[in-house]
């Protein structure tokens, strides 16, 4: 039996509120606002609220899908990483830097997304990177 | 008996005045009505045994609230009619429409609100990956 | 701010170090005894006090209570408890907590023989603050105790305003309303797991601001006889909507209507459980 809260942030807008994760035998089971935090002072949207329900969704990918022959297939993450980064280094050297954008989620962590950012800008050389609330 | 009563009433039929829940007094009012009448049994007449004692406790917590929110507690009646009483039904409920028409329409049907927001389009169906 | 030996001088002046370390000590031993498997209570992290399950005694060196920032643990409880059943689970518990605490009982949601609760005392500033009536649980383990506020002002000054008045107001409060469910979900009065307001055919899903009166309406009949006025509710308003005076001024009528209050007595059920034996006469005979 094992319950504790995390501090975190909530990555959904731009706002960034402060959360606790309830976490009670290893699984995040809900949301509670951080009442001593210096933006939201104990409120949440009920995007906030439900910050945690994305984490057990059925309908998330386990595993990396490649287009085959006009559908998905599940592969390998090392033919993954392969297949993206030939066909990427190609499509710059051809067309240029500018032709590649990149999109990333509101529900990723904020370090992957600056992550995601720095790689963009610093590797490929553009800066057509946005996030779905346009962080 | 085929006595008249006023014509902008709607009766709303339910078995017991037990039945009537808060939940539709309040979205009868949402929705627009002007008044709410709730007859039910004389107490220690109900066809139930008790029905109408948790409905007369209804009514008091709601016509408090309604006092606070602004909402003219003269708007909800609660009446003891037994079946065979049809003269008083009218009477009651001539009566009634009488005082809610000097009361005039409810404040929820003149308030407009200030910010509306809908939807303007379905949200789209989520991606389905096929295996 | 009154004084503190303004109190009823429940024991010597004792400082509030000296109280923590006391209950800390009695959890400590509640612990070591296996009298509770573990204790539910606030634990700093990375420099916030946050909920915390602790099931040594020695973790209770960072056990902390923040008045400034309560979160709802008999809520945190109930879930715990539904995963763990057969568990006993020791709870430091403030006057608001226990009478949350006593209506859980009352609506088994919790059971007795399952929760020690170990009383701890708000400050009269605390007390001032939240307008408790009683700022202190049954059983203390030490400290002064705070003086209740008795202060009905908020529910006075909307009283004054007419009728018109009174609906702008409230219409212009409940229209900031984005229908986050904060109030819903911080309210350790509100446990059922399918809650009207989510139910599309009474409240109209979608629109912003949700369908007023009837949202907030909707909750403050719900909570009439189970609202213990702890506050949280309003604290967690991202929009600032003063509800809890709305439940206040329920929580004041079911006290006048049926001489009842939330969270006195363990075996007393609220006027809207039960039928009744119909001797409440309605004042003014339904009018």
């Amino acid at each position: 039996m094992n319950y504790e809260t995390i501090v975190t942030t909530c990555t959904y807008c731009g706002c960034g509120c402060g959360l606790l994760l309830e976490v009670l035998d290893g699984k995040v089971v809900g949301t509670l606002p951080q009442k001593d935090h210096a933006i939201n002072q104990g409120g949440l949207c009920i995007k906030g609220w439900n910050a945690h329900e994305f984490i057990y969704d059925e309908g998330r990918l386990k595993k990396p899908l490649l287009k085959k022959n006009g559908s998905l297939e599940e592969v390998s993450w090392e033919e993954a990483f392969d297949t993206v980064a030939t066909r990427l280094k190609k499509i710059r050297d051809e067309n240029g830097p500018d032709s590649i954008a990149g999109l990333t989620s509101a529900r990723c962590t904020n370090e992957e997304n600056y992550l995601f950012q720095k790689w963009m800008r610093a590797v490929i050389g553009t800066n057509n990177v946005d996030h779905c609330a346009r962080l | 008996m085929r006595l008249k009563y006023s014509a902008n009433v709607l009766p709303i039929r339910v078995m017991c005045s037990g039945r009537v829940s808060p939940h539709f007094i309040l979205k009868a009012f949402q929705q627009g009505a002007d008044g709410v009448l709730v007859a039910g049994c004389h107490i220690g007449e109900c066809h139930y045994g008790k029905g109408n004692y948790i409905t007369a406790k209804r009514v008091a917590v709601m016509k408090e609230m309604f006092q606070f929110i602004g909402l003219s507690p003269k708007r909800l009646r609660l009446e003891w009619i037994a079946t065979s009483e049809g003269n008083k039904l009218a009477q009651v409920v001539s009566d009634f429409s009488q005082e809610v028409i000097q009361l005039g329409p409810s404040p929820l049907r003149r308030f407009k609100k200030t910010i509306q927001w809908e939807p303007t389009q379905k949200p789209a169906d989520t991606l389905k990956v096929s295996p | 701010m009154g004084t503190h030996s303004e109190a009823s001088g429940y024991l010597e002046s004792v400082t509030v170090e000296d109280v923590m370390e006391k209950t800390r000590e009695k959890m400590s031993k509640l612990l070591t005894e296996k009298e509770v498997s573990a204790i539910l209570a606030l634990k700093t992290s990375h420099g916030h006090p946050t909920p915390y399950l602790f099931l040594k005694p020695e973790e209770l060196k960072e056990w902390v209570t923040d008045e400034a920032h309560r979160y709802p643990l008999t809520k945190i409880l109930i879930k715990i408890a539904r995963r763990h059943p057969d568990q006993v689970i020791g709870i430091p518990i403030r006057g608001c907590e226990e009478r949350s605490l006593v209506e859980l009982f009352k609506n088994n949601q919790l059971r007795m023989n399952r929760v020690k609760a170990i009383g701890i005392v708000c400050t009269q500033a605390q007390a001032n603050y939240c307008r408790c009536d009683r700022p202190f649980p049954s059983q203390v383990e030490g400290g002064d105790l705070a003086k209740p506020v008795e202060d009905i002002s908020d529910i006075e000054e909307v009283e004054r305003l007419s009728e018109e008045e009174r609906f702008h107001f409230w219409m212009r409060q409940f229209g900031k309303c984005i229908k986050c469910y904060g109030c819903r979900n911080i309210c350790p009065a509100c446990f059922c797991p399918t809650c009207t307001l989510e139910d599309g055919a009474l409240v109209k899903p979608g629109g912003m601001p949700p369908e007023i009166p009837i949202f907030h309406l909707i909750k403050a009949y719900h909570m009439a006889d189970r609202c213990i006025d702890c506050g949280l509710c309003e604290e967690a308003c991202p929009m600032g909507i003063p509800v809890r005076r709305l439940y206040r001024k329920v929580k004041k009528s079911i006290k006048d209507l049926f001489k009842y209050i939330p969270g006195e007595k363990a075996d007393e059920k609220g006027p809207l459980e039960f039928l009744g034996d119909g001797s409440y006469e309605l004042p003014g005979g339904g009018k």
